[in-house]
C-alpha cells in the first residue's frame, strides 16, 4: 500500500510503500518514553521504498532491546516523531510513525510487542469516560 | 501527587505536582499526528508546580480547536514531547506527556477527550496478538525488528 505523510508543522513530507498487514504497537519503555505515550504504532516500510519529499530530519541514536543501533528521526521545529531506521549505508526498512501517515485511519494493527511492559489498564480504555471533544474543565 | 520525569537521552529533568483527576487520555488528531501515535495521556499540573531542573527543550506552538494558542516543548536532542502548557503570562498549568514520568505506572486515565477522531482499534486492544517481547512469531516478521 502506497502512503505518504508529514510532521505537524509541514517540513518533513514523506511517501513509502507499506505491508499494512503488518502494523505494529509497541509497549516497551522507550517508545512509552520517546512519544510520551503509553505505546507507538508503526507500520514498516518495505526495504529501499521510503523517499523523503521534504525537509531534514533529526536524528537520534538509541539502543534497542535487541542491543542494535537505531536512528529516531523527527522534526526540529515541532517536535513531530516520523520514523526509526537502521545505523548504516544501504537499502533499509524505516518504521513510520503511523499518527504521521495521511491514510492512518485505514491502518489497524495487527500485533503488539513489549507487552510485558504495557499499562495495566490500556485493555480496558473503553471503561473510561468519553467525551466528544474537549477536556472536562478542573474542579 | 509529586512526580519527576525526563526525556529519553536525559537532557531535560523536571519534577511538578499533579492533579490526579486530570490525567486525560486525548484523541485529537493533533495529539495523533504529533506524538506519531493512535493518543496521548496527559497528567496536568497544578498550577505553577512544574519546575525545569536541567535542560532547555525547543518549544512549538500550535492553535488549538478552541483557538487557545498551545506551547508545546519537547528535547532537542532526542524528539521526547514532554509538556504543553498555555502562551503569556498567568498561572501555568502544564499537560505533562505521561510517557516521561518516572512514576507513570501509578497514573490511570480518568478522562478521554476527543473521542469524536479516535481509532476504532483502540478499545479492542486485547484481541491484538501480544508478544511479551519482541522478536519471533506471529507472522514471522522478524525482519522488521533489526
Amino acid at each position: 500500500m502506497k502512503v505518504d505523510g508529514g510532521c505537524h508543522c509541514g517540513h518533513l513530507t514523506y511517501e513509502a510503500e507499506i505491508d499494512e498487514s503488518i502494523v505494529t504497537v509497541c509497549h516497551c519503555t522507550d517508545c512509552q518514553n520517546l512519544a510520551g505515550t503509553p505505546f507507538r504504532v508503526t507500520a514498516h516500510s518495505f526495504e529501499g521504498s521510503f523517499t523523503l519529499l521534504t525537509g531534514k530530519p533529526k536524528e537520534y541514536v538509541k539502543t534497542g532491546g535487541s542491543g542494535n543501533p537505531r536512528i529516531q528521526a523527527f522534526c526540529a521545529e515541532c517536535g513531530s516523531q516520523i520514523y526509526s531506521t537502521s545505523v548504516g549505508e544501504g537499502p533499509k526498512v524505516y518504521n513510520l510513525r503511523v499518527g504521521t501517515i495521511r491514510q492512518r485511519d485505514s491502518l489497524v494493527p495487527t500485533r503488539q510487542i513489549w507487552a510485558r511492559s504495557a499499562h495495566h489498564w490500556i485493555d480496558n480504555l473503553s471503561s473510561v469516560p468519553m467525551y466528544q471533544e474537549g477536556p472536562p474543565q478542573p474542579r | 501527587m509529586k512526580i519527576d520525569g525526563a526525556c529519553h537521552c536525559g537532557d531535560l529533568t523536571y519534577e511538578a505536582e499533579l492533579n490526579l483527576e486530570q490525567v486525560l487520555v486525548c484523541h485529537c488528531t493533533d495529539c495523533q499526528a504529533m506524538s506519531a501515535t493512535a493518543f496521548r495521556v496527559v497528567a496536568r499540573s497544578k498550577p505553577d508546580t512544574l519546575t525545569l531542573l536541567t535542560g532547555n527543550p525547543s518549544t512549538y506552538s500550535k492553535i488549538g480547536t478552541s483557538g487557545a494558542e498551545r506551547v508545546l516543548s519537547f528535547c532537542p536532542r532526542c524528539g521526547t514531547n514532554v509538556f504543553s502548557t498555555t502562551a503569556g503570562d498567568g498561572p501555568k498549568v502544564h499537560s505533562i506527556r505521561t510517557g516521561s514520568i518516572r512514576q507513570r505506572a501509578e497514573l490511570v486515565p480518568v478522562a478521554q477527550m476527543w473521542t469524536r477522531s479516535g481509532q476504532p482499534w483502540v478499545d479492542s486492544l486485547s484481541s491484538i496478538p501480544k508478544l511479551e517481547e519482541a522478536y519471533g512469531p506471529p507472522g514471522g516478521i522478524t525482519t522488521y525488528d533489526r
